[in-house]
C-alpha cells in the first residue's frame, strides 16, 4: 500500500504535512514520535478511518488494526470476538487463541480476561484476519515490562510465520528495533517524517 | 476462621415482593369490610369469583386475548418505528435536526387526540385502532433508542469498520448488544403505557376487548366487573414482564456477570 499525503488537519490546525509512505507484504516500518505529534492520526489515516486529508492512498492490500487500547466486543466470548469481526470461523478462531497462548480461554468473556490476556486476543483477531499489512497503535502500552516483552516476541513470530507487513506506531526506538521494523521519525509542525532517527 | 460467603439468593426481593403483595390485599379486605355500600369497593373473593366465572364461560379468553392482540401488534410496531427513527437520529445530526421538531410535537400530542383524528381518518377498525396505539408510544420509543445512540462507543465503531464488518453484522453484534440496555427500558416503559392506551381505544371504538367490557360495566356501575377485567389482565401483563421480558433481560447482559 502506498499514501501519498499533501496535508491532513483539524480545523484550521495543521497536523501532517506532506509525506510519502509505502508498505508492503514482509516490509516492516515504525512510527515513531513523541505523543501528540500525529503518529494515531497517520496510522488511521492508513486504516481508512480518517479520510478527511488532501492526498491519495492506494494499495487494495488486506489491512488489520490492534488498537491502542484491546477494543473487544464485551459482550462476546473470545472465540466470537475473532470470529465475529474477521468473518472467519470458530475452528480457525480457536486455533489463533491457541498460537497466542489464549487456549482454555475460549469462551470467557473479555472483562474475565486480564489486560495482558485482552491483548493477546486482539491480537489473535488481528492475524485471523489473514492481513497483507499489520497496522499497530502503541499495542504495549501500559503493560507491564515482562508482558510488553512477551507480547513483542510473539508478534514478532507470528509476523515471521504469516509473513503479513508492518506499519507500528510507537514512542519507543525499542520495540521497532524488536520487531526489526525500519524506523521512521515523525517530527515537525506539522510532522513530517525522517527517515533516520533524530540525534538529540 | 471466616466461613463460606453465602450464595446469593437466585430470587432477591421475591419475599418482600409477596409480602407487600399480602399487605395491600389485606388493606382492600379492610376497606371492604368497612365500606358500607359493596358496590362501591367489593371484597377480594368477589373480585376473584367474578373472574373465575368469567374463565369458565371463555369471555375472559376471547377479550383478554383480543386486547393482548392489539398490544402485541402496537408493541411490535412502536418497537420497530422507534427504534429505526432513534438509531437514525442518534446517528445522523441531519436527520435529528430535521425531524427533532416534529418529535417533539408528537410527544406532547394528547393520547385522546390521536386516537380520535386515526378513527376519523381511518375509520372504526383495527388498523385505525393498532396504529394510534402504536402512534402514541414511537416517539418515546424514539427518544430514548436515540439518547442511547448518541452514547455508542466510537473505538468500537472503528474496530468495526476497520474489520470492514457488513452493515448487518455491525447493527446485530456491535450496535444492539450496547442499546439492550436502552431498548429494555423502552419496552418495559412501553409495554405498560401501551395496554393503558388499547384499553382507551377499545373503550373509545371497538366491540371487544378489555376496553370494551369496562366501558359495559361502566354504564352498569358495575365495580367488581371492572376490578375483575383490570386484574386479570394485570396478571397477564405481570406474567408476560416475568416470563418474557425478564429472561430476555438476563440472556442479554449475561456478558456483565464475572466468571463463576
Amino acid at each position: 500500500m502506498r499514501l501519498e499525503l499533501e496535508a491532513k488537519s483539524f480545523g484550521a490546525r495543521p497536523v501532517l504535512g506532506a509525506l510519502s509512505l509505502a508498505v508492503s507484504r514482509g516490509e516492516r516500518l515504525a512510527i515513531l514520535g513523541p505523543s501528540g505529534i500525529g503518529k494515531s492520526t497517520l496510522l488511521r489515516i492508513l486504516a481508512g478511518l480518517d479520510r478527511a486529508y488532501r492526498g491519495r492512498l492506494d494499495g487494495a492490500d488486506r489491512l488489520a488494526v490492534v488498537f491502542q487500547e484491546p477494543v473487544l466486543l464485551p459482550w462476546r466470548d473470545a472465540v466470537a470476538n475473532i470470529a465475529i469481526p474477521t468473518g472467519c470461523d470458530a475452528a480457525t478462531a480457536r486455533d489463533w487463541l491457541a498460537q497466542v497462548g489464549l487456549a482454555g480461554h475460549e469462551a470467557k468473556f473479555p472483562r474475565q480476561l486480564s489486560l495482558g490476556q485482552q491483548r493477546r486476543l486482539a491480537l489473535a483477531r488481528a492475524f485471523a484476519a489473514a492481513p497483507d499489512i499489520l497496522l499497530m497503535d502503541e499495542p504495549f502500552a501500559s503493560l507491564d515490562a515482562e508482558t510488553a516483552g512477551r507480547m513483542l516476541a510473539l508478534t514478532d513470530a507470528l509476523l515471521t510465520r504469516s509473513g503479513a507487513g508492518l506499519v507500528l506506531v510507537t514512542h519507543d526506538p525499542r520495540e521497532a528495533e524488536a520487531l526489526h521494523a525500519r524506523p521512521l521519525q515523525l517530527a515537525g509542525q506539522p510532522a513530517r517524517l525522517q527517515t533516520r532517527l533524530q540525534k538529540d | 476462621m471466616t466461613g463460606t460467603p453465602k450464595p446469593p439468593s437466585p430470587r432477591p426481593g421475591l419475599v418482600p415482593g409477596v409480602l407487600s403483595l399480602l399487605a395491600m390485599l389485606l388493606l382492600w379486605t379492610l376497606a371492604s369490610q368497612l365500606t358500607d355500600r359493596p358496590q362501591t369497593l367489593p371484597a377480594p373473593w368477589d373480585v376473584a369469583a367474578r373472574i373465575g366465572r368469567l374463565a369458565a364461560t371463555g369471555e375472559l379468553w376471547l377479550n383478554a386475548g383480543m386486547t393482548l392482540f392489539r398490544v402485541t401488534a402496537s408493541f411490535a410496531l412502536a418497537m420497530a418505528a422507534g427504534m429505526a427513527l432513534g438509531l437514525w437520529m442518534g446517528r445522523w445530526r441531519g436527520a435529528d435536526q430535521w425531524l427533532n421538531p416534529g418529535l417533539i410535537i408528537l410527544l406532547n400530542v394528547p393520547a385522546l387526540v390521536v386516537i380520535v383524528l386515526c378513527y376519523i381518518w381511518i375509520g372504526l377498525n383495527e388498523t385505525a385502532a393498532i396504529l394510534a396505539v402504536a402512534l402514541n408510544k414511537i416517539p418515546v420509543v424514539t427518544v430514548m433508542i436515540r439518547e442511547g445512540t448518541r452514547a455508542l462507543r466510537p473505538d468500537l465503531d472503528d474496530m468495526a469498520r476497520a474489520f470492514r464488518m457488513a452493515p448487518l453484522a455491525r447493527l446485530r453484534h456491535v450496535v444492539l448488544p450496547q442499546l439492550a440496555p436502552h431498548i429494555a427500558a423502552a419496552a418495559r416503559a412501553g409495554i405498560s403505557l401501551i395496554w393503558k392506551i388499547v384499553l382507551v381505544v377499545e373503550f373509545l371504538g371497538r366491540s371487544n376487548g378489555v376496553g370494551f367490557k369496562i366501558h359495559l360495566l361502566f354504564s352498569s356501575f358495575d365495580v367488581t366487573g371492572v376490578l375483575a377485567w383490570a386484574l386479570a389482565f394485570v396478571a397477564v401483563m405481570l406474567a408476560i414482564d416475568l416470563f418474557l421480558l425478564r429472561p430476555w433481560e438476563a440472556r442479554a447482559n449475561r456478558w456483565r456477570q464475572d466468571a463463576a
